[in-house]
């Protein structure tokens, strides 16, 4: 099929045009998805090298389902998110096993929303969030990313998270306020101070 | 400051982690190598093809097939035309198999023979 003709097409009959062995399919769906699962790893899990491996993985299981894909059950983007939730998931649970095994040995990871200075340019401040975004229960950052940084609605992560939309609703107003109590330490340096 | 929350939502929507070209080239060399292990083992399906079944497939299919179905739909139709017909020789037909005797019942009994009887 021309290439710009699958442009038009949805990810769902993408997925089965890669699975009827279309090679530019898989191309465009790769384009389409792996920035936003990158990104939504990038900020679960603060780490390149991983939030990579995370979204090659996520797409390896798209190819090895995509045979099997029933057509009208959820949109690709929702499964794709669903899938990193839950390898984001496996991998902080093994950071923290492997934190609590190290007991004192290692110091702990250095508070970024804590050590930063008077001026910030932007990526300071996006990484001043990033760092109080780390400090969320992991429920809570999930629903805060998905909601006001990769721009989902509600009904969407509820059915990525797979629990209820007034549940989406309390998690990321609780998750609000814990990142405004985070950062409130740090207007100054976030350049805040005086802005009202 | 949960104004400036939104301030910084919106400048880290705008700086997120962008995939290197290694990650694409893994991701593509995984979609080749799954692409051709599933070419192996399954057959191709149009995307034409990817369509709704009908509720006479459907029925079609409980019955293990139209062939199935026609036999099954066949075999109702004769069974209640004999029974209303009830042929004549259905009762020495009967005998024949059950080596007893089979009285023809009249279900349904002529409007003037009732009349007769009152």
């Amino acid at each position: 099929m021309p290439r710009d003709t699958l442009a038009d097409l949805a990810d769902e009959a993408l997925v089965v045009l890669y699975a009827n062995g279309d090679p530019d399919a898989a191309r465009l769906l790769s384009k389409r998805l792996v920035p936003k699962v990158l990104g939504f790893a990038g900020r679960m899990l603060s780490d390149r090298t991983e939030a990579e491996d995370v979204a090659q993985e996520a797409m390896l299981r798209l190819w090895k389902v995509a045979p099997d894909w029933r057509q009208g059950e959820a949109k690709v983007s929702t499964w794709a998110y669903r899938v990193v939730v839950n390898l984001c998931t496996d991998r902080l649970r093994a950071r923290r096993r492997r934190r609590a095994e190290a007991l004192d040995d290692v110091a702990e990871p250095a508070d970024g929303a804590a050590g930063v200075v008077a001026g910030m340019i932007e990526a300071d401040r996006i990484a001043a969030l990033d760092a109080a975004l780390a400090l969320l229960p992991e429920r809570q950052r999930e629903a805060v990313v998905l909601r006001h940084i990769e721009g989902l609605s509600n009904p969407e992560i509820a059915e990525i998270l797979q629990i209820g939309v007034e549940a989406v609703e309390s998690l990321t107003a609780r998750g609000k306020r814990a990142l405004a109590a985070i950062l409130s330490g740090q207007r100054v340096e976030l350049g805040y101070e005086g802005a009202e | 400051m949960m104004d400036n929350l939104d301030d910084l939502f919106a400048s880290a929507q705008a700086v997120r982690m962008q995939p290197s070209d290694g990650l694409m080239a893994r991701v593509l060399a995984d979609a080749v190598a799954e692409q051709a292990v599933s070419r192996q083992v399954r057959p191709v399906v149009a995307v034409a093809q990817v369509r709704r079944v009908g509720w006479l497939a459907s029925l079609a299919a409980l019955f293990g097939g139209a062939g199935s179905l026609v036999g099954v739909g066949s075999a109702a139709v004769a069974g209640l035309f004999l029974g209303f017909v009830q042929p004549d020789g259905l009762g020495s037909v009967a005998d024949l198999w059950a080596q007893a005797s089979v009285d023809q019942v009249e279900m349904i009994p002529q409007l003037d023979a009732l009349l007769a009887e009152e």
